[in-house]
Parts: C-alpha cells; sequence; structure tokens
C-alpha cells in the first residue's frame, strides 16, 4: 500500500469521524477531535521553531563561521554556542571536521537579536509563578508594537480611504447612460444614508427618540441586511467547503483506493450501532 | 397544509443535514452544468490583470490552508494561469504555514506540468515566514529583511528574477489568495495603500463583507468571491483563449447553486411553520 493510499484512508476516515458528529456525539468523531488539535498544536509549534527562531533568531546570533576566523568578543560567544551544541547536536549544529561552526544559513551577525531573544525567555517565565510578573515585559512590548505597526494601517486604509469612498459626488457622467447615471447616484445616496444612519445607532450619547430615533431605526436595517449578507457568505462557505470535503470522499471511493469510503463508512456505522446497543455505553454514544 | 408546515417546523435537524448532504451529493456524482456568468467585481480583477504591463513582476501570496482549499486553490489555478499565459514573471510568498504546500501544489501543476516553465527566471517560491503583517512592513523596506533564500535555498541575490526587486514596491501587482488573517486585509493596509501598488484579492466568502469596502472605495482592484466567483474567472480565461479548460470551481458550482435553493426552501419553510406556530399559539 503505498503511502498517498495510506493517506488516503487516514483523510476519508478522519472526514467520515468529523462527519458522525451530525448524527451525535461519539466516539470517532472524540478522537479525531483530539488528532486534530495535537497535530495542529504539534505543526504550529514546529514549524515556528524552525522557520524563524532557528533562522532568524539563532541564525543572527550565531551565523555559520569558519572556527578559526573567531577573533575578539566573538570566541568566547561561540564558546556559548558549544555548550548549546551539547544540548542539542540538531538545533546547534557544528560540521563534521569542527571548522564550521553556527547555524548555517546567509544571515549576518547582528547581536541586538539579543533582546528579542531575552524577551522571549521572559516570556516562558510565566511558567514559574515567582518570576512569572517578567513576562508583562514581553507582552507589553508585544502589545507596544502591534498597536504602533497597526494604527498607521487602520487610520489610513479603514478610516481615511473608507471616509474617502463614502463622500462620493453625486454627478451625472456623460460616459454612462441615462438608467446608469440614476443607478450610479442611487448607489452613492444608499451608501451615504447607510453609512449616516448607522453611525448614528451606534451614538449612545442622546436617546434614540424622535428624528434621531427613525434615523438610528434606518441604522438597524442597513445593519439588518450587512449581517443578511454576512450570513448567505457564511451559508456559501460552508457549502463550499462541504463540496470539498464529499468531492474527496468520492475520490477515495474509487478501486484506485481500495473502496475506502465505502469500507470505512460501513464500518463506522455497525461499531455505533452496536456501541448504541450496549446499555452501559449508551450514554456515552 | 398548515399541519405539514407545523411538522417541518419540529422535523429533526439530522434529516436537514442528510437533505443537505443529498442535495450537494448528488450534483457532483451527475453534474449538469448550471451557467455561470461573470460579476462585476471579478470582471474588474480579470482587467486588472489584463492591465499589468508586459514584463510586469506580480507578487501572489497564499494566504489559506487545507480547511479553505475548496474555495481559494481554484483561484490559484486559474490566477497563475491567466498570470503565466500572459508572460508576468511571479515571485510567490506564504503569509501562512500551509500557504506553502497550497503554492508547491499548484506551482507543480501550472508552472511545470502546464507551462514547463524556468524555475528563478519565469517564477520564484520564496516560501513562508512567520510574522504576519510583519512580514508585509518588512518587504516594503526590502525582501532581503525578511527572505535572505527562497525555498530552494538560494540567496535571492542569486535569483535572477529578484533582480530589479528590492522593495515590494518594485512589484507591478499583487494578489492575494486570502482565507483571514493575515491576508488580503493586512496586505491592503501595509502595503497597497502606502506604496499605491495595483491590489487584488481572491477569498472565502466569509471573508467577502469585511474586505468587499476596499473594492468600492478603490483601494482594490475587485475581488473573487469565494468559489462562485472563481468558477466566473474560470469561465472568463477561457472565454478570452488564456486557458481551455474549466476547472474545479465550474465544476462544483452545480452542488453549490442547488445546496443554496434548498437551504432558502427550508429557511422559508421555518419561518412559515415559526409564524404559523406563533399565530396559533396567539389564539389559544
Amino acid at each position: 500500500m503505498s503511502v498517498n493510499i495510506l493517506g488516503g484512508w487516514i483523510a476519508a476516515f478522519l472526514t467520515l469521524s468529523i462527519f458522525s458528529y451530525l448524527y451525535k456525539d461519539n466516539p470517532f468523531y472524540k478522537m479525531a477531535e483530539h488528532i486534530f488539535v495535537g497535530v495542529s498544536a504539534a505543526y504550529w509549534g514546529t514549524l515556528a521553531f524552525w522557520n524563524q527562531i532557528v533562522p532568524n533568531l539563532f541564525g543572527r546570533l550565531w551565523p555559520a563561521a569558519e572556527y578559526s576566523s573567531l577573533e575578539g568578543f566573538n570566541v568566547a560567544w561561540y564558546k556559548l554556542y558549544h555548550g548549546l551544541h551539547f544540548l542539542s547536536r540538531s538545533i546547534f549544529p557544528i560540521s563534521e571536521d569542527g571548522t564550521i561552526i553556527g547555524i548555517p544559513g546567509d544571515q549576518t551577525q547582528n547581536l541586538t537579536y539579543i533582546f528579542p531573544f531575552i524577551l522571549g525567555v521572559f516570556m516562558l517565565f510565566r511558567l514559574i509563578p515567582s518570576i512569572g510578573w517578567l513576562s508583562r515585559w514581553s507582552l507589553a512590548y508585544v502589545v507596544g508594537l502591534a498597536a504602533g505597526l497597526r494604527m498607521y494601517g487602520y487610520m489610513n486604509s479603514n478610516v481615511l480611504a473608507q471616509m474617502y469612498g463614502t463622500i462620493l459626488p453625486i454627478e451625472w457622467l456623460p460616459e454612462l447612460s441615462f438608467f446608469g447615471n440614476l443607478g450610479n447616484i442611487f448607489n452613492t445616496l444608499v451608501i451615504i444614508v447607510g453609512v449616516l444612519s448607522g453611525l448614528f445607532y451606534f451614538f449612545f450619547s442622546m436617546e434614540h427618540k424622535g428624528v434621531f430615533g427613525t434615523v438610528s431605526r434606518i441604522g438597524i436595517y442597513f445593519l439588518m441586511v450587512s449581517f443578511g449578507a454576512s450570513f448567505g457568505f457564511a451559508v456559501m462557505g460552508r457549502i463550499s467547503l462541504l463540496i470539498g470535503r464529499f468531492n474527496d470522499l468520492i475520490e477515495y471511493a474509487h478501486s484506485q483506493y481500495y473502496f475506502a469510503t465505502f469500507i470505512l463508512l460501513g464500518v463506522m456505522i455497525v461499531t455505533l450501532y452496536v456501541l448504541s446497543r450496549k446499555p452501559d455505553e449508551a450514554s456515552e454514544v | 397544509m398548515y399541519n405539514f408546515l407545523e411538522k417541518m417546523g419540529n422535523v429533526d435537524r439530522r434529516v436537514i443535514f442528510l437533505i443537505i448532504g443529498m442535495v450537494v451529493l448528488l450534483p457532483l456524482l451527475f453534474p449538469f452544468g448550471l451557467p455561470v456568468k461573470a460579476t462585476k467585481t471579478t470582471i474588474d480583477v480579470y482587467d486588472a490583470v489584463e492591465a499589468i504591463p508586459d514584463g510586469g513582476k506580480v507578487l501572489v501570496s497564499f494566504e489559506y490552508g487545507p480547511s479553505t482549499k475548496p474555495e481559494i486553490h481554484p483561484m490559484a489555478f486559474a490566477i497563475l494561469r491567466h498570470l503565466f499565459h500572459k508572460g508576468h514573471p511571479v515571485i510567490i510568498m506564504c503569509l501562512w504555514p500551509d500557504g506553502l504546500f497550497m503554492a508547491q501544489e499548484v506551482i507543480h501543476q501550472v508552472a511545470e506540468l502546464e507551462y514547463d516553465l524556468k524555475y528563478g527566471v519565469d517564477y520564484v517560491n520564496l516560501g513562508y515566514r512567520p510574522g504576519n503583517e510583519a512580514i508585509i512592513k518588512g518587504i516594503t523596506r526590502g525582501f532581503e529583511s525578511v527572505y535572505t533564500i527562497d525555498t530552494q535555498g538560494l540567496p535571492l541575490s542569486s535569483i535572477p528574477i529578484m533582480r530589479g526587486v528590492e522593495t515590494v514596491a518594485d512589484i507591478d501587482f499583487i494578489f492575494s489568495l486570502s482565507a483571514g488573517y493575515p491576508g488580503s486585509v493586512e496586505w491592503v493596509q501595509y502595503a497597497a495603500d502606502p506604496l499605491q501598488i495595483p491590489f487584488s484579492s481572491g477569498t472565502t466568502s466569509i471573508q467577502v463583507n469585511e474586505v468587499l469596502p476596499y473594492v468600492q472605495a478603490g483601494q482594490m482592484q475587485g475581488i473573487i468571491a469565494g468559489m462562485p466567483a472563481a468558477a466566473e474567472y474560470e469561465g472568463l480565461i477561457i472565454e478570452h483563449g488564456h486557458f481551455d479548460m474549466p476547472g474545479d470551481a465550474t465544476r462544483f458550482m452545480d452542488a453549490q447553486s442547488i445546496a443554496h435553493l434548498v437551504i432558502v426552501l427550508f429557511i422559508i419553510l421555518g419561518n412559515t411553520a415559526y409564524y404559523i406556530k406563533r399565530k396559533k399559539e396567539q389564539k389559544y
């Protein structure tokens, strides 16, 4: 059995296990759910470590260098690397003949990366309650960086550009037909009324009564239309994903995969039936 | 009739799941080819790609994974077929780790098998780097500040397609295949808007409402919105002679359309049943 066929069987089994929840909670679903969580955590962790921490942090602190060419501070600095090498040879490699030391790659040494390294270590101190407070420094840096990075982006793209997009001129364009122009002007009015009435609805410093109440009520209708559109798109997206899984299950039902879908579906139905007949386990299934 | 509608309101949800399952499965097994007509936002993307100057370099970013593959993967195939057919050099990068596998699958099929293109000259895969919007911000300062090597371990300076591309401002068009964060929104905020780079995106259906305001405000040049728009784009590239075979999205549209029809029917029936039940309760 090739790896491809085995992969097909596993995919079909996990897909059917997840779908089985639509019948009711059962051991197949629980198993698939646990596998998903475990594999996801391990996958993300491994990927972040080998793609980010090793090349971009360790690789910048100890880039690969010829051992004989080290001088000054670097002699002591790479002695520390030697110590780390004894802890893990795969993360901190040294060439077999001992001439090349450091993380392979195209990085140049940048010792300022010691600060993110320290902040990263501080983050792990949450696991030790007595010095857990140090992790707040790391969090403060992350929050500050994110706020600073996003402020400009949001102001520029989500506030200013969106305001320009809202306040459109009501004009008669010669390149459009009569009805085209009418449609264009109607669209502009809908956008202006929708945005303003929506904003009115979220203004809570005045009681929503009289003219203010009427406008905010119009705002609610616009919001309802927006939620309806979101719901419609959400349904469309979920159906697309269902189609994708069904398409794969159809593929795994072919003789090329030894009818994996049919066999697994049959086994699962029989198992669930047997489990449901057992009085002791009936409450669990 | 009233009794039937009342019963419909109390039907076991598993019956509804089964019916939805059947209406999705049957059109996949027996397709009947409902027509797909391109909408304005999809045509805008097509026109934006057509407007890229000859030989203009395009950055395609993969920000999706297996969970959203049915929606975005057909877009990736269609957009790369369009770009490669027009002879644009394509730089591929990934803001999602799983995006790398998606990119490799599309590259293998389109660039290697269909167009027999040369790696490093016609296209390059820079791969995945963690950092979300910081990566986008990074390439506005310089690609080499984020990517020292590509997926094949080649230094960027040695890759022919990267000559003359120091920052993202040297790119003629950006296309994001986006399924969430980081994705289209971050590209608009950190690259397209500040540097005024033509930008467009293919997104999941669920993201459309979030991204559409950028399209309306002219910050994005159209949007491929979910699987139906992917089918529309497949139709457009066939119609204009960039490719000759319908892709997966077109094949899936029968199931999508019928499922929507049945869901609408369920909503109408459910609401009518609820209305009748409420009326009855008020009466007694």
